[in-house]
């Protein structure tokens, strides 16, 4: 049904008026009334629902189900209910609206119909806006990963002294300060910790599976061995799920004690084997070294979190 | 450009998430509406600084954000950091001097823009609010060139912003609080360069977006002012469309500015002097080139002591501007033609060549200092 405007409106009984608006329903985007000024009276504009409409046998009218005589029924329009399309924004309010004589047309300028033209000329201007653009991406990245990569730091230091550990198989914590440098600020102090572990022969068994572990530097050259029969093990504090740091803690289920980690509730065992939660490989052992006083030395390494593998950072 | 699709060709992935966006955004009629405006007369070179100056925007905008990537605000990292993009970070050197010289084209761009619409008598009904927009724009970038200077923190950047600072401190009834507000105490320091910092990447880039926005949006509700000569046939036979060939110029001549820009980042990049400090030692102080004629202005003797420095610093800049703002609405004939247009043509020449005197004086200047 495309009710044209200014199509005449005939009921079975005789010609009634002219349409002179349609109304749009905002919700279901089709017409659902046409307004019919009506020649008698005070040429009133009706508002005539779309299922009154019968059949619409050419453009120029629109046949009617109703007599004359019901058509004065119809409701007069209340135009201040109204606003017209261009005074709102509704999508695709228009797409089902057909009711313009057709097209509104603007010819192409003179100049403007060569359509090859028209894209070899869009071609050009992609080109060069790509000559600006792609010399700039190899100095971009370059200047902003600068900082990311940075050699790894072998530097041995000192986090306390084993005489603190009173019993075997149980974590403790120990607290280090160490000097960080870092692009064009001073060095600042910043304060780590590790977790040392006096091990029994069998959780030196689990922890070295009976061999030496053997650090390297970015070349893969040694920078450390630990030998499977020391009973002193140092954990990073880093917990290798994502990132937290990870505490001891005795439990219900865990009466000795386990490392906890509490962000997503990760449980070590004294060993570093993961017990239960979604850490996906075992607590880090560093590289240390505890001399004849005691004193207990580690480098400072850390490991990519969340992968089975241990990728050095630091 | 059309949407013509050959029917033995169905359409590619690329097409139909084209034709997905395009059902739910109408891509292709915005895009059509903004390549289809017709330019009255043809496409002209003279019609590209508008499309540069959003072009340096952009990169200034770029080179900015990455420079941020390490600049500290403070002024116990400033100088060090601004040293560290210069000397260590890959590249950072350019991209720093890439910045500094965008700046300059910028303002080069935008007096180009300026007198481009002024001789082409662009501003005229019914483009006055397209000209008092592209005013509050010109501030704007002056904002930028003045905020800016004063973030890598050595001693140009410092005496700039002081001599700048005790100039609109000036201003009547405001000028104490505005010169507080902007070195955040009676003196400059850390507050200073925070300020500054917020109001050259926060504030004035926000402004400016919106303002270029509005801009663009008013200048297209007007429409394109066209040649100042020529009849209605002329005119109608030589138009065409923003696409293709206005924008194969504006981006031959971004390509040729950017060039430009590059170039002056490899011949002269950016050399810090000392860092900031109370004591000017050796160091002459100077703002940026073109605030130099200002500069020079303010040593001449008409305008020494307080009114003489009122006058020169503020009230002559000020009904200037003030000048610029009202023109489109006391210069109401409907002639656009420069060459008809006499006092308008002279008044633009005067301008410039005051512009130009008094800064190769303040060059010249420079000899008699060293």
């Amino acid at each position: 049904m495309q009710p044209k405007l200014a199509a005449k409106a005939r009921c079975s009984d005789g010609e009634v008026g002219k349409i002179s608006k349609v109304i749009l329903d905002p919700l279901s985007r089709e017409i659902s009334h046409v307004v019919v000024c009506e020649y008698s009276g005070q040429r009133m504009d009706r508002q005539v629902p779309v299922s009154q409409i019968q059949e619409v046998p050419n453009e120029e009218e629109i046949v009617l189900r109703c007599s004359v005589a019901e058509f004065g029924q119809f409701p007069v329009l209340d135009r201040d209910c109204y606003v017209t399309i261009h005074d709102l924004e509704i999508a695709h309010l228009e797409d089902n609206l057909h009711v313009e004589p057709g097209e509104i047309l603007v010819p192409y300028p003179r100049l403007e119909q060569g359509i090859p033209r028209r894209s070899f000329f869009a071609n050009m201007t992609h080109a060069i806006g790509a000559l600006i653009a792609l010399p700039l991406v190899y100095p971009v990245l370059k200047f902003v990963m600068k900082p990311m990569y940075r050699p790894f730091d072998n530097e041995w230091f000192s986090v306390g002294n084993v005489n603190k550990i009173k019993k075997e198989n149980i974590g403790y914590q120990f607290k280090f300060r160490r000097g960080f440098k870092e692009v064009f600020m001073p060095e600042q102090q910043i304060e780590k910790n590790i977790w040392v572990v006096k091990a029994t022969p069998e959780v030196r068994k689990a922890v070295y599976e009976g061999k030496d572990k053997k650090f390297h530097d970015e070349k893969g050259d040694i920078v450390w061995v630990n030998k499977a029969n020391s009973p002193y093990i140092g954990f990073s504090g880093k917990c290798p799920h994502l990132g937290c740091g990870y505490k001891w803690r005795r439990t219900k289920n865990y009466p000795d004690g386990v490392f906890l980690c509490p962000c997503h509730l990760s449980l070590y065992d004294e060993a570093g084997k993961v017990v239960d939660g979604p850490a996906p490989r075992a607590l880090d052992v560093l590289p240390m070294e505890v001399n004849a006083a005691g004193e207990v030395k580690i480098i400072d390494i850390e490991y990519k979190a969340g992968i089975e593998k241990q990728i050095r950072l630091l | 450009m059309s949407g013509h699709q050959d029917p033995m060709n169905e359409p590619n992935v690329f097409e139909k998430v084209v034709d997905f966006v395009d059902e739910r955004v109408g891509l292709k009629t915005l895009q059509a509406k903004m390549l289809n405006e017709p330019v009255p007369g043809g496409s002209r070179w003279a019609y590209a600084f508008g499309s540069v100056l959003l072009f340096i925007f952009i990169l200034q905008v770029v080179t900015g954000i990455l420079l941020m990537f390490y600049y500290v605000p403070s002024t116990d990292h400033a100088y060090a950091s601004t040293q560290y993009i210069i000397h260590e970070v890959d590249y950072g050197w350019f991209l720093l001097s890439y910045h500094f010289w965008g700046s300059s084209a910028m303002v080069v761009m935008v007096f180009a823009h300026m007198s481009q619409v002024f001789l082409w008598g662009a501003y005229k009904k019914p483009r006055e609010l397209v000209w008092l927009v592209g005013l509050a724009l010109f501030g704007i970038v002056m904002g930028f060139g003045f905020t800016g200077y004063l973030l890598p923190w050595d001693q140009r950047a410092f005496w700039a912003t002081v001599v700048g600072v005790e100039i609109m401190d000036k201003t009547p009834l405001i000028g104490d609080f505005m010169a507080r507000f902007l070195k955040g105490g009676p003196t400059p320091g850390q507050m200073t360069i925070s300020r500054f910092f917020v109001i050259h990447v926060m504030v004035l880039p926000a402004a400016l977006m919106g303002l270029a926005g509005l801009h663009i949006f008013l200048f297209r509700k007007a429409g394109p002012a066209g040649p100042f000569r020529g009849t209605p046939e002329e005119l109608k036979a030589k138009t065409d469309y923003f696409f293709p060939r206005q924008i194969w110029k504006d981006i031959v001549a971004m390509a040729s500015v950017f060039l430009i820009i590059c170039s002056l980042a490899f011949i002269e990049p950016v050399v810090l002097l000392e860092e900031a400090t109370p004591d000017p030692g050796d160091y002459h102080p100077e703002p940026e080139w073109y605030f130099l004629f200002l500069f020079q202005l303010l040593r001449l003797k008409i305008f020494g002591g307080e009114l003489g420095q009122l006058m020169g610093a503020l009230v002559l800049p000020g009904a200037f501007m003030g000048l610029l703002a009202v023109l489109p609405f006391i210069d109401t004939s409907p002639e656009r033609n420069i060459f008809k247009r006499p006092a308008s043509l002279i008044g633009w020449i005067l301008v410039m060549l005051m512009i130009l005197v008094f800064t190769v004086s303040a060059i010249i200047n420079r000899d008699f200092l060293d």
